[in-house]
Formats: structure tokens, C-alpha cells, sequence
């Protein structure tokens, strides 16, 4: 009797073996708990918007509640330190902007993480560019006329910016080193100020968000210089292209991005897992054109992918902040 | 002119050295610490030092005349203040180490202490009502993504 | 379409069963929220926020305006009862409703409060309609050096408010702009007077402090405080209503405060607190018993919630007419409106009048809604005084650490109301006014990006000041201001 025991447990055994590398079971097993998304920004804002258009779906998905626990601060950076803080249970995942994983760690005293060792990349979610916006009645029709002005003295022209070393900062000064110019940063802390600074005429343009801009440029406020995507930007497809024009390099591209991390360690196959269920979320064009409404364009990659732009971001945006650091 | 040294104009004596203290340890923190700038650059440093210094003169012209004047002494409550604070830590501390239930009634009987009414009945009673009575608003009314109970490890 | 014709339709609009039933909601959740202490605005709509994908764009926005100024008459009550203020405005309310309060007149400041707010808010809605557009040219012809020297303007006319001395009130403002330091210099980037801690990257939460040197240092004053023990005996059914002579002092303050309200609500970023405290002090320098202030003058509610529901009225000026959020509420609304795919900016008004003219009819109708809910509410609200100090102390604590918790969902936050209460303490045994300090606290960095932007883009030159009309005319009346403080302390000094 107990061979007979033993003998059905190995087969047990066998059976079980056979259909665990296929990591079928491990998928299903997971989630048992509801999953818990950190964003580093406040309900309502663009980034917790597009975490929620995904993290709806993805509950259905999985099978689980999908929990968005919006801890806003210091640029996104205290949303991924409370993943960090909260990774031990496999359930904590977080979304973020491209800066807490490429400039923060340049910018701030300490960040307390270490990307490259603390964070495992999951996929890129969507992308951003920014668009040169200057006031329509300034005689800047085009992008050749403004970079001219922008030449006859340095800082002769003016831009706003969210703050020192945000993406608008840094874009604006990688613009202005490819275009051979030097224009003068003023800080703004919201792009509403610099918006209404622009159109009332205080200072002359500033790169922001499409979805920003077109507003005031439906009414006649604004016009768009030029964008700093690769190619056109389907919120804006009229607006050129910056690369190639008025003596930029042709491979000049700047953009915004979101992305889904998760804690370094975690499971590879649950990593997998978030990988394909959020590329086919993103996939769904209704999912696509609810995104675009708030600006964003979906991006689905693989995590290697977007470990590529992490670093390669980094290197870019590094050398920006090297060259402002320097100016005196 | 009273010459008592214990009716002087203590709070305003106090008050306005503590905040000359402030003031005078901000402007040198922030000149020793931040970039000044110019005028038409203004570094971090500049507001900081600028204010530091105003608030250690304004300190200085509240505490240099009370040192002439009388003024009742306030009534201070060092156990209620103790207490209330105390609270606090535990509740902030505890929030996430034991859950909101536990939490809040252990805040709620370290605050308790200092009320005069003698016995721990009443103070039971009360601790289980607000954390029965936070569960409902905060976890269930307002939805907060909150620990109830201890993490299991 | 014509104002009047607007306006009706806008009515007609608002009172759909189904776009009044959101605003009821907004109305009654916004206000029971904002008694809360230290949960406001924001925190009500982020909770809705989610209802609102599934309802049409209009219905949504009229929710959360109901919301928003639900929150805003509820963060009174808090103040009035309890010295509980969640925001800077409704600390001016604390200042003389919390006086009331004590004297057994609570029933009468939250009268004066809900009838001020009301009137406010009509008011508010009437400049809306009639001077949308000019408010609208007003926002954009603003530059940096006028915010920078309006604010200064706001300080120094505000700074002798709640103080015994004036050299006490300059320090508490002082120190609140250096309060308002702490954090990432947007200029520079550099992280001020942080200390290694990610948490005050972007400054000290303005909730912690609100109910550290209010709610926690109130709450340790009177913890043993005999009077507060057993049942207020004080507090009768006809001292509930406002007696002829506290009605007649209302209408004066009412219009007054609206119209600062008005105005400065109208300008991104600071209008609400600013006008609150302008309008205090506007009344104590106008009225020829100045010294009631403080001690429980009904005025001084009904100035102050006059103008900041005005303020909350025309936030919505830039917002519905260029697109451009005033503050981070305004900011989530717009918010809102985007998920549904309509644009706000300078062309919906043409694109859609019914968003438009329903909005402001649903401010009309929610205002009125919110004084039909309230008034009964009044006696429930003055029955909780009723209940002993000692069953009520600890529930106020925890409630508002998790107010302040809900800001941002950090528990350094709580750790922080305790180092800010003890603060708070001390500084109330000197007699120094926490409302002052909020007030520098707030405006602080905006004074000083503007100045330092001002400069910048004068390209440092100090003229700028100078040569814009509306900075130099700011700069004339504060040293007028200045020169007239300085006359009558000398006059003082030379009577004795």
C-alpha cells in the first residue's frame, strides 16, 4: 500500500513537473493578491490619468484589483521610493515619468535608489514630445526666423520652463546647443504660468506639451514652431518636425515618457507577464486614442527596451545638465 | 518700574530671542551654504539671507523693550502637551507598523492621559469608539488605501 | 447667444434631473468632507474622480465645482467650532468665528458664515457673467513684477492683523516666508534647508502646518481647561440666529469682501488666500471699533468668507476662458474635461455654451442648494460643542493626522504636525499669530519667483518695478501704506 502510495505521488510528481517550466501554472497562481501601482503624482494629474487608463484594464486582466496609490513629490521620485519601500510582498509596481529614472540621480543630493540596480524595467507605456510655442503676435513665423533673432545676441531671446532641470528646461537647452544659440531661461513652476507669460507677451516662447499649446493656438494665441519628436505627433500633425531643420542635427529627438517598473528581484515570469498583458492593453485603439486625449502616444516595448532608453536618456540628458551646470 | 525679575514680559523676553535665534541661524546657514547671485541672478541663498537677517532684527525689537515691561506669566500645560504630542508619534509611527485600528487606539489612550477624569474605563471605551469610527470614515467612506491590521509578516 | 439668453439656458441646463442630482452630490459630499479636518477640496475630487469618467463632461464638471465649494463652506465649520482651518482663508475665519465659537455664539458666526458665503458667491457669479472678459485681460496683462508687487502689497496691508504689537506680526510673517523657503529653489534647483529628506523637497505640507499651530496647539491649551468639561450650559436655541444689531453690521463686509474676492480670484495662483486676508483687514481699518477684532467681531467671519467663495467663483475666469488652471484644483477640473475630450480654452464659450452657461448656473443653484442644506444643519453642528472636551480631544487628533496624511500619503507628514504643534504651542503661550505665518508661508515663494523672474527678465534691472503701470502703481501704495503705519505710530508715541 505504500508503494502503490508512493508510486502515484511520483507520478503526481511527473505530471506536474512536465507542465511547470512552461510557467503556465506560475501565471495563473499570479496575482493572488490585489496588485499596488505607485504613481509620484497627485490624482487627476497627466501621469496618474495614463496610469489609470492602463491599470483599468489590467485588473480585468489579471484578475485582481489593481490599487493606484498616488504619492506625489519631488519631481515622481518619492512614488518610486515607495515602491522601493514596499517591494518585499511581489505585488508593488510602480509607473513613472522618464526623470526619477535619467536625471534625478544628477539632480537631487540623494535619491535613495540606484536605478540601475534597484529598479527592473517592465515596459515603456507612451511618449511625449514638446512642441516650440511662441506668442502669435511675435514675428516668429517659423523656426528659421526665431533661431536668427535668437543669434543676434545671446540670451537675446527668452523661454519658459517648468523649473530647474525639468523636461522643458533641458529640451529647451538641448535645442539651443544643436541650434548654435543662447537663449535665457526663466523658471516657471506650472505650464499654466508659462502659457499665460507667453501669450501676454513677458517672455518670447517655451517648449511644452502639445495638449498644452494647441488650446491657445486654436484661438489664435500661439503658434507652433516645431516639434522634437522623430516624426509628426498625431495631436499636432501639422507642426514640423525640429530634426534636419535650420541647422539641427537630423537624428535630434527629445521626448517625454512614461513607463511601468518594477522592484529589482522581482519574478521574471511575473515581469513577462505585466510585459505582454500591458503591450496588449496598449495595442487596443480605443485605449490608444484615450491616451492621445491627454497628450500621450502609446509606446509598448520589451524590458530590454526600455532599459536601452533608460541608459540612453541618462547619457543625454547628463551631458545637457553637464553643459548648464558650466554656464556661469 | 517693577524690578521683580519673575513678573518681566517673559513670552515676548523668550518669544523674541527664540525667533532672533531662527532667524540669525537661517541667514547664516544660507549665506554659508547658498550662492548669493546678483541682481539680476539672484541665487538660492539671497531670499534666505535677507529674510534670516530681518526676522533676527524684528526678533530682537520684541524682546529688548519687554525686558522693561511685565506681563503675566502664561499658564503652561507640560503634561498635555506631552501627551498630545506623544499621541501623535504613536499614531504616525504606528500607522503602518500595526494598522489603523491598533494605531489609533493606542494614540487615543496616550492622549487621554492628561484628561481629568480618573479610571481606564471610559478611556477603553472611548479608544474603540474613534477607531471604529475612523475605520468608517477614512476606510470605508473616503476609500484611503490604509492598513487595518498588522502586516503579517 | 446674450447674456440673459445664456443665463437661461444655463438654468434650464442645471436643472436636469440628471445634472442636478451630481450637484447635489458634489453640494452635500463636499460639504461633510470638508468639515473634516484637513481634507479639502482636493482630496473630495480626487475621490470622485473616478465617477466622473462615466458621466457626461458637463454633469462632471458641476460635481466637483459642487465639491469644491461644498469643501470650501465645510472647512469653515471645522474652523469656526474647533480652530480646526485646513487652508490659509479659513484660518482668517478661525480668527473671530472660533472667539464666537467659545463665547457661546457659534450658532450666529456659522450663520454669518453660510450668508456671507452665499452672497459671495452671487456676487462672484454676477462678475463672472458681466466681466469675464476683462478679468479674462486682466490675468494675461499680469506679469511677473506686478504678482511680485501686488504680494507685497497683500503683506504689508495684512500684517497687523491678530497681533498685539506690529513688530510681532512683521516677525510671524517673516518667519513664514522663511518657512517658505524650505525645498527645491525653482530658480536653482538647489535643495534649501531639506536636510537630506526627500519629503521636503517640495516644502513643508501647508496642511500640516495649518493644523499644527491651529488645530494641535488649540487642542493642548485646552485639554485641562475646566470650562470645556462638562456640557456648555451657554449655548440656547435663540442664540442660534444673529440679533438685529449682527445682522445690520453684515452687508458692508458682504459687499466689500466680494469684491476684493472678486478681483483676486480672478489672478492664477493666489487670489483666494490674498483676498481673504485683505478683507479682513480692509474691515478692521474701516470699522470704528477696530479693537473687537480678534475677541469674536462678526465681521470679521463675514468679510473673509465673503471673499474667498467670491474668489472660488471667479477662479473659473481663467480656467473657462483661456484654458489655464489658477490652482492644482482648478488644474484637476481641467483635468476632467480633457478625459472627455473637450478642450477648455479661449474658444469653448462659442464651441460650448451649454458647458458654459450650465456651469454658472450650477453655481447659482448649488450655492442656493448648500444654504437649504446647511441652515438645519447649523443646530447639529453647535450640538457637538455640547459634547465633552475630553471624548472629543482625541478623535480631533486623529482625524487630523489623517486630514493631513490624505495630502499626499506620507506619514512624515504626521510626524511633522507633531514638531509643528509644539512649535505652535510655544508660540501661541508668547501670543504670536499663527495666521500670519500661514499667510508668509503661502505667498512667500510666490514673492520670490516673481521678483527673481521679474528681474530676469528685466534682465536686472530693478526699473521694472517701476515701469509697468500696474507694479508701480502696487509699489506707491505699499510705501504709502508704509509711510501711513510709520505716521501713526508716531502720532501714538507723541499723544502719550
Amino acid at each position: 500500500m505504500t508503494l502503490r502510495m508512493t508510486r502515484r505521488s511520483a507520478l503526481a510528481c511527473a505530471v506536474a513537473l512536465t507542465a511547470l517550466p512552461t510557467a503556465a501554472t506560475a501565471e495563473d497562481a499570479w496575482p493572488t493578491a490585489p496588485l499596488h501601482v505607485y504613481v509620484g503624482f497627485p490624482a487627476g494629474s497627466s501621469p496618474d490619468t495614463l496610469t489609470r487608463i492602463v491599470t483599468e484594464p489590467l485588473a480585468q486582466r489579471l484578475g485582481q484589483p489593481v490599487v493606484v496609490e498616488n504619492k506625489p513629490g519631488a519631481g515622481g521620485v518619492i512614488g518610486v521610493q515607495q515602491m522601493l519601500a514596499n517591494a518585499g510582498d511581489g505585488l508593488s509596481f510602480a509607473t513613472t515619468i522618464n526623470g526619477p529614472l535619467t536625471t534625478a540621480a544628477r539632480l537631487m543630493k540623494s535619491t535613495g535608489y540606484d536605478v540601475a540596480t534597484d529598479i527592473a524595467p517592465v515596459t515603456l507605456i507612451a511618449t511625449s514630445p514638446l512642441v516650440l510655442a511662441v506668442s502669435a503676435s511675435s514675428d516668429f513665423t517659423d523656426l528659421e526666423s526665431f533661431i536668427a533673432a535668437a543669434g543676434t545676441e545671446p540670451e537675446f531671446l527668452s523661454y519658459g520652463s517648468v523649473g530647474q532641470g525639468s523636461g522643458a528646461h533641458l529640451t529647451a537647452e538641448l535645442f539651443a546647443d544643436a541650434a548654435g544659440v543662447s537663449l535665457l531661461h526663466i523658471p516657471f513652476t506650472s505650464y499654466a504660468e508659462v502659457t499665460t507669460s507667453i501669450v501676454g507677451g513677458e517672455i518670447d516662447a517655451g517648449f511644452m506639451a502639445p495638449s498644452a499649446a494647441l488650446p491657445q493656438v486654436e484661438a489664435g494665441r500661439m503658434r507652433m514652431l516645431g516639434i522634437t519628436s522623430a516624426e509628426p505627433f498625431p495631436q499636432a500633425p501639422d507642426v514640423p518636425v525640429l530634426a534636419g531643420r535650420a541647422g539641427l542635427p537630423a537624428d535630434f529627438r527629445a521626448e517625454l515618457w512614461n513607463a511601468f517598473i518594477a522592484p529589482a528581484g522581482t519574478d521574471p515570469a511575473i515581469i513577462a507577464r505585466l510585459n505582454t498583458e500591458i503591450g496588449a492593453i496598449l495595442a487596443d485603439p480605443e485605449v490608444q486614442q484615450k491616451l492621445l486625449a491627454i497628450g500621450w502616444q502609446a509606446a509598448p516595448g520589451t524590458p530590454g527596451e526600455l532599459a536601452d532608453r533608460i541608459a540612453a536618456d541618462t547619457a543625454m540628458w547628463g551631458a545637457v545638465i553637464d553643459r548648464v551646470a558650466a554656464k556661469p | 518700574m517693577q524690578r521683580d525679575p519673575m513678573h518681566r514680559d517673559w513670552p515676548d523676553i523668550l518669544g523674541g530671542l527664540a525667533l532672533a535665534a531662527i532667524g540669525a541661524a537661517a541667514a547664516g546657514w544660507a549665506l554659508a551654504q547658498y550662492d548669493i547671485g546678483t541682481l539680476r541672478r539672484m541665487g538660492p541663498g539671497f531670499f534666505p539671507a535677507i529674510l534670516g537677517g530681518l526676522l533676527t532684527v524684528l526678533g530682537l525689537v520684541v524682546a529688548l523693550p519687554a525686558l522693561r515691561r511685565r506681563s503675566d506669566a502664561p499658564g503652561i500645560e507640560p503634561l498635555a502637551a506631552l501627551a498630545v504630542l506623544a499621541a501623535i508619534l504613536v499614531f504616525g509611527l504606528g500607522l503602518f507598523r500595526i494598522g489603523l485600528v491598533a494605531a489609533t487606539a493606542a494614540a487615543v489612550l496616550v492622549a487621554s492621559l492628561p484628561a481629568p477624569r480618573p479610571g481606564w474605563g471610559w478611556r477603553l471605551a472611548l479608544a474603540a469608539a474613534i477607531a471604529l469610527l475612523t475605520v468608517v470614515v477614512f476606510g470605508l467612506g473616503l476609500r484611503m488605501s490604509l492598513p487595518l491590521w498588522p502586516r503579517l509578516p | 447667444m446674450t447674456t440673459w439668453e445664456g443665463l437661461l439656458y444655463g438654468i434650464g441646463f442645471a436643472l436636469q434631473p440628471a445634472v442636478l442630482i451630481y450637484c447635489v452630490l458634489g453640494v452635500v459630499l463636499g460639504t461633510f468632507v470638508g468639515v473634516l479636518p484637513g481634507i479639502g477640496a482636493m482630496a473630495a475630487i480626487s475621490l470622485l474622480l473616478p465617477i466622473t469618467y462615466y458621466i457626461t463632461p458637463e454633469a462632471a464638471l458641476i460635481m466637483l465645482a459642487g465639491v469644491y465649494y461644498g469643501a470650501q463652506y465645510g472647512g469653515s465649520v471645522a474652523s469656526i467650532l474647533m480652530r480646526l482651518p485646513g487652508t490659509p482663508q479659513s484660518a482668517v475665519t478661525s480668527l473671530d468665528g472660533y472667539p464666537l465659537a467659545r463665547q457661546g455664539r457659534a450658532g450666529v458666526a456659522l450663520f454669518t458664515a453660510m450668508a456671507s458665503s452665499f452672497a459671495g458667491s452671487m456676487i462672484g457669479i454676477a462678475v463672472l457673467v458681466t466681466l469675464a472678459g476683462w478679468l479674462s485681460h486682466a490675468a494675461t496683462a499680469f506679469g511677473a513684477a506686478d504678482y511680485a508687487a501686488m504680494m507685497i502689497l497683500g503683506l504689508v496691508a495684512a500684517s497687523t492683523i491678530g497681533s498685539s504689537s506690529p513688530a510681532k506680526g512683521f516677525a510671524m510673517v517673516v518667519l513664514g516666508l522663511l518657512l517658505g523657503c524650505v525645498g527645491t529653489d525653482v530658480n536653482s534647483g538647489v535643495q534649501r534647508f531639506t536636510f537630506g529628506r526627500t519629503e521636503l523637497l517640495d516644502g513643508i505640507n501647508l496642511v500640516a502646518l495649518a493644523m499644527g499651530l491651529f488645530g494641535v496647539a488649540e487642542v493642548i491649551a485646552n485639554v485641562r481647561d475646566p470650562d470645556r468639561q462638562g456640557v456648555t450650559e451657554r449655548i440656547g436655541g435663540r442664540q442660534l440666529l444673529p440679533r438685529r444689531d449682527d445682522l445690520k453690521r453684515l452687508p458692508g463686509p458682504m459687499l466689500r469682501g466680494s469684491a476684493l474676492g472678486s478681483f483676486f480670484g480672478a489672478l492664477p495662483g493666489t487670489g483666494s488666500t490674498l483676498s481673504s486676508f485683505l478683507a479682513y483687514a480692509l474691515e478692521r481699518r474701516v470699522s470704528r471699533t477696530p479693537e473687537r477684532f480678534g475677541e469674536g467681531a462678526i465681521e470679521g467671519v463675514s468679510a473673509p468668507e465673503s471673499a474667498n467663495n467670491a474668489a472660488a467663483i471667479s477662479a473659473f475666469v481663467p480656467t473657462l476662458t483661456l484654458g489655464i488652471p489658477g490652482d492644482p484644483i482648478m488644474a484637476l477640473m481641467l483635468g476632467a474635461l480633457v478625459i472627455h475630450g473637450v478642450q477648455p480654452g479661449p474658444l469653448m464659450l462659442e464651441a460650448r455654451p451649454e458647458m458654459f452657461w450650465g456651469l454658472v448656473a450650477s453655481f447659482g443653484i448649488g450655492n442656493l442648494l448648500l444654504l437649504v442644506l446647511n441652515l438645519p444643519l447649523i443646530g447639529i453642528w453647535v450640538a457637538m460643542l455640547r459634547i465633552p472636551f475630553r471624548w472629543l480631544y482625541p478623535a480631533i487628533l486623529i482625524f487630523l493626522c489623517l486630514g493631513v496624511y490624505s495630502v499626499r500619503g506620507l506619514s512624515f507628514d504626521i510626524l511633522a504636525v507633531a514638531a509643528i504643534g509644539l512649535a505652535g504651542y510655544l508660540l501661541a503661550l508668547a501670543r504670536f499669530s499663527p495666521a500670519l505665518l500661514l499667510l508668509g508661508f503661502v505667498l512667500g515663494p510666490l514673492i520670490e519667483t516673481n521678483l527673481r523672474r521679474a528681474l530676469l527678465i528685466g534682465r536686472g534691472d530693478p526699473m521694472v518695478f517701476l515701469d509697468r503701470p500696474i507694479a508701480a502703481g502696487f509699489v506707491l501704495a505699499t510705501v504709502g501704506l508704509l509711510a501711513l503705519s510709520l505716521v501713526q505710530v508716531w502720532r501714538r508715541r507723541r499723544a502719550r
